[in-house]
């Protein structure tokens, strides 16, 4: 069992992924190749340690494909370690990708529920936030409309007032700081502070080091599937820019 | 009991996902929602027009006939080539939001029941119409449509499974289930056979289904209850394994599919 105080513990974590020259995915090749197709294995995470408190906002940071989406992955149990193990305590929720279920023939208030039934809202607690989340989209009439009439902006704030919208313990959120135009993009980022500052834990991954740094006192930093730096937020990024900026 | 308490907390999930797939398959046509019961009536006015010319039909109301074989049919195909495909085709969201997996395949049967129980009233209009009545037998008919329910749902936890790591069986299954739409009696009776293909049928789960919806729809019979309870035994013995083996293959759906 977790510590009261822990929200997210990953313990002795190793992660492969399995590489093929090329996929055997159908029958025949199954067949024809055999045990012969020798699989290569691609070690992502090597050996992680890691403690996340409870309240936290943690930067993830780290060069493409260090492993940092991997990371956050295994944490939603979308994937699952090869060695070591994931807990989590508290009720969790991952921004990995906006929109998740919209159907284009629905309209954006159907899509709401749609999109947040995934996230394991009950209808009650959608219809709680539903004004909520319609007010911050600032989508106004548009809302009754079906989404394939928005335009791209429209329905990213769409799906991110959603997102944001969803209570959760532990959020996850992976690369999707940049929303809509500037002024949606300004009310976002002041929403996130407002998480930040208060009892959630949020774990971020993001290349934009300087919203980062606004955001989070704590930042890890992964290199090659190991934790390279693990400290205070600025000083995590300032060593980070020497090694790979 | 785990199950349970996660499709308890996710049912609205369940149910945005039954209404997506009920409302949405045809949404933007002009007739809608109302396809789902064309469809079926439409292959029904092919067998009706057809299969009398070209072989001797001596059932009596062949077209009531079919129908009450067609409907269960089309619930039981329409659940099997949907679900086989349920978590290929939700790709997307497989890799990228956690939700209990099961949710996918639950709610393909769910929504074809659904579609089914409306089409139980066009069945009873078509008996009516056909000047047969309405008997008191269709106090089973909620048995035989739990059996059908847990039967197919096993069914495609295995194949739903399977097809994120062989992509073929979607193709095979595809093909047996047209094997199989000959194997049972549909467009004839069980009584125009003797000898050992009898056994064919007696095997058969979708043999004794289509028979017992006859029963309480057109012939006026108790279903044969042991036969059924047999089923009803087997499909939950058959739910239980293929939901574990649907765990287990589970894990790395998001790093295959």
């Amino acid at each position: 069992m977790l510590k009261d105080n822990i929200a997210i513990k990953i313990t002795d974590v190793t992660k492969t992924f399995k590489l093929y020259s090329d996929k055997p995915n159908t029958l025949k090749e199954r067949l024809v190749r055999g045990y012969k197709n020798k699989t290569d294995y691609r070690l992502i995470l090597n050996d992680i340690n890691l403690e996340i408190k409870k309240g936290e906002t943690v930067a993830l940071i780290g060069v493409n494909g260090s492993g940092k989406s991997t990371l956050l992955k295994l944490m939603t149990k979308i994937i699952y370690p090869n060695k070591g193990k994931v807990e989590t305590n508290g009720k969790l929720t991952s921004l990995l990708e906006l929109g998740a279920g919209f159907h284009p023939d629905f309209t954006g208030r159907e899509n709401i529920y749609f999109n947040a039934s995934i996230f394991g809202l009950t209808k009650k607690e959608i219809d709680k936030r539903v004004d909520a989340i319609i007010e911050f989209s600032e989508l106004g009439d548009l809302i009754d409309s079906p989404v394939r009439t928005y335009s791209s902006g429209q329905y990213m704030r769409l799906a991110f007032s959603v997102a944001i919208n969803v209570d959760a313990e532990i959020l996850l959120i992976d690369e999707i700081l940049a929303v809509g135009d500037q002024h949606f993009q300004e009310k976002c980022f002041n929403k996130l502070e407002e998480l930040a500052s208060s009892e959630m834990t949020i774990v971020i991954v993001s290349h934009s080091l300087e919203s980062l740094k606004k955001l989070c006192k704590r930042a890890i930093w992964i290199h090659e599937g190991k934790i390279a730096m693990d400290g205070d937020c600025s000083k995590v990024v300032e060593e980070y820019l020497k090694v790979c900026g | 009991m785990n199950f349970f308490k996660e499709l308890y907390h996710y049912r609205e999930l369940l149910k945005t996902n039954v209404k997506k797939d009920i409302r949405g398959k045809y949404k933007g046509s002009f007739l809608g929602i109302l396809w789902s019961f064309i469809n079926p009536l439409l292959q029904v006015l092919v067998y009706a027009l057809v299969f009398p010319y070209i072989m001797k039909v001596e059932t009596e109301n062949y077209l009531i006939f079919l129908i009450c074989g067609i409907i269960p049919w089309t619930w039981f195909i329409t659940s099997i080539s949907q679900g086989t495909t349920s978590i290929t085709n939700n790709a997307n969201l497989i890799k990228k939001v956690y939700f209990p997996r099961e949710i996918l395949p639950i709610s393909v049967v769910t929504s074809g029941l659904v579609n089914f129980l409306i089409s139980c009233i066009i069945i009873l209009i078509f008996v009516l119409l056909g000047g047969l009545t309405i008997s008191w037998h269709l106090i089973f008919l909620p048995l035989i449509i739990i059996v059908q329910y847990i039967f197919t749902l096993a069914l495609i936890f295995v194949l739903s499974a399977f097809n994120v790591y062989v992509k073929d069986v979607e193709y095979i299954v595809a093909f047996i289930i047209n094997m199989l739409f000959y194997a049972t009696p549909i467009l004839y009776t069980t009584e125009m056979f003797s000898g050992p293909i009898l056994w064919l049928f007696r095997l058969n789960p979708l043999a004794h289904l289509i028979n017992a919806y006859r029963d309480v729809f057109y012939v006026h019979h108790i279903p044969n209850l042991i036969n059924l309870s047999i089923l009803l035994g087997v499909s939950i013995l058959l739910v239980v394994i293929c939901y574990i083996i649907f765990k287990k293959l589970e894990k790395r759906f998001a790093e295959e599919v």
